[in-house]
């Protein structure tokens, strides 16, 4: 199976890094299913051209934290995610993403205020087309 | 296992040849089992002449080699070679005169785990008539024909050097199919010269770098290009002395002038090496991994700086 795993290689963190959070992102996101089972290391890292050394290390991880099964002579498997986990994770992901951004708006030396200015700008335009969303 | 933890399937302790115009070693060096080991290196580096010593064609003159728990010097023993597959970077001109299927008849007498039905779901995959001459196939049939008949035995270890010479994106695409399901038990090695980095890219968990007939050093890949970074920086005044400043950069690899205070630093240790450039008053513009060429061109003329 494929799945939507893209390593940036711009990026200063190291590959299993990112392979690793995009793949939890992809289970506690619910897009990838309990009990789907995930390509083989060897599969996985011809596909994301790293290293089968990677791969394994990323499976390690996510098998620790409880997030996929493996299963002697049939596969990795994902495993059943509890709902407190997806949310937590939910806000999580929406933290660093938020943070890359302010990381990119120093990088272009512009002051918190001018940040936060920005933001509001942003929450403003998106709540023209959601609604809901208060600012 | 030896002592490092680590398991090898090829290991060479001292290993010193002799030619007339060339030679090798001496190698200290181990090809770890289960894994694929992509050997990088320019032309005349001495990768065939590793990969015929590997078999037992090249009398070495000091240390010890082992391929598959053999010790190859003075041994008698040459069943080890059943276990082994192997796919030389020019095909011999006396197999010429046979077809795919004939050579394939000569191997399986040779080959104890020699399976027809895998030779033959490998000639399908690959689209080759078995039945035709070798002489009469283009390059990149010949090689692939000659890629299905030393899989076939299902080799424990598996050596290639320069599988990819003649083949077309399409096979070439096939013949990466076909290694990554050779890998997929976990317990084969395959290693494999080649220039292509797209293939060492998609393959390889180690690299080997060799130069002059000497290893340069065995990396695990995704550490290697992890750790590899060029840094661009700027000093913001006329700076004197500032390449001096950055040769003390931790991690220091090498470093280019790109312009009027402007360098390229290359280092293998980035988090550090990039702080330092900033403690020394210099602005860093951009980090970027390095390719595995420029990586290679580096520890080469660390090596000629050494020679």
């Amino acid at each position: 199976m494929w799945l939507p795993i893209r390593i940036d290689e711009q990026r200063p963190e190291p590959l299993y890094h990112q392979i690793e959070v995009q793949l939890r992102g992809l289970i506690l996101g619910g897009q990838l299913k309990e009990g789907t089972l995930l390509p083989s290391i060897r599969e996985l890292a011809v596909s994301l051209k790293c290293s089968a050394i990677t791969v394994r290390r990323v499976y390690q991880d996510l098998e620790n934290e409880g997030l996929i099964r493996t299963r002697q002579g049939t596969g990795t498997f994902v495993a059943g995610v509890e709902a407190v986990a997806r949310d937590e994770h939910r806000l999580e992901r929406a933290a660093e993403e938020l943070e890359r951004a302010v990381d990119a708006a120093l990088q272009l030396q512009c002051t918190p205020e001018e940040i936060e200015k920005a933001f509001r700008q942003v929450m403003k335009r998106k709540s023209e087309h959601w609604g809901g969303v208060s600012t | 296992m030896t002592a490092t933890g680590m398991d090898y399937s090829v290991s060479l302790r001292g290993v010193k040849l002799e030619h007339e115009r060339f030679s090798l070693g001496p190698i200290e060096c181990g090809i770890p089992r289960g894994m694929v080991t992509a050997i990088v290196g320019p032309n005349g580096s001495g990768k065939s002449t590793l990969f015929r010593a590997l078999l037992g064609l090249e009398p070495i003159s000091a240390g010890q080699i082992e391929v598959l728990g053999t010790r190859l010097n003075g041994n008698r023993d040459e069943s080890y070679k059943n276990k082994i597959g192997f796919l030389a970077e020019n095909p011999h001109m006396h197999d010429n005169p046979f077809t795919a299927d004939e050579k394939a008849k000569f191997a399986s007498h040779w080959y104890p785990g020699w399976d027809w039905e895998r030779y033959r779901k490998l000639l399908r995959h690959f689209d080759v008539e078995g039945g035709i001459k070798l002489s009469k196939m283009s390059k990149g049939m010949r090689r692939k024909a000659e890629l299905a008949i030393a899989m076939a035995h299902d080799p424990e270890l598996l050596m290639l050097d320069e599988p990819s010479s003649g083949l077309d994106p399409f096979a070439w695409k096939t013949m990466i199919e076909e290694l990554q399901r050779y890998m997929e038990p976990g317990d084969r090695t395959l290693v494999l010269a080649t220039h292509i980095m797209d293939e060492i890219k998609r393959l390889a968990d180690y690299i080997l770098f060799i130069y002059r007939g000497r290893v340069l050093g065995l990396y695990e890949k995704d550490q290697l290009l992890d750790d590899w970074r060029t840094i661009v920086v700027q000093s913001d005044y006329a700076q004197k002395g500032g390449m001096e400043l950055l040769q003390r950069t931790p991690g220091f690899q090498g470093l280019a002038e790109a312009g009027p205070g402007l360098y390229r630093l290359e280092v293998n240790d980035p988090e550090q090496g990039e702080a330092y450039c900033e403690e020394n008053g210099f602005q860093v513009l951009a980090v970027q991994r390095m390719e595995l060429e420029d990586i290679l061109s580096c520890l080469i003329r660390k090596e000629e700086a050494r020679r």
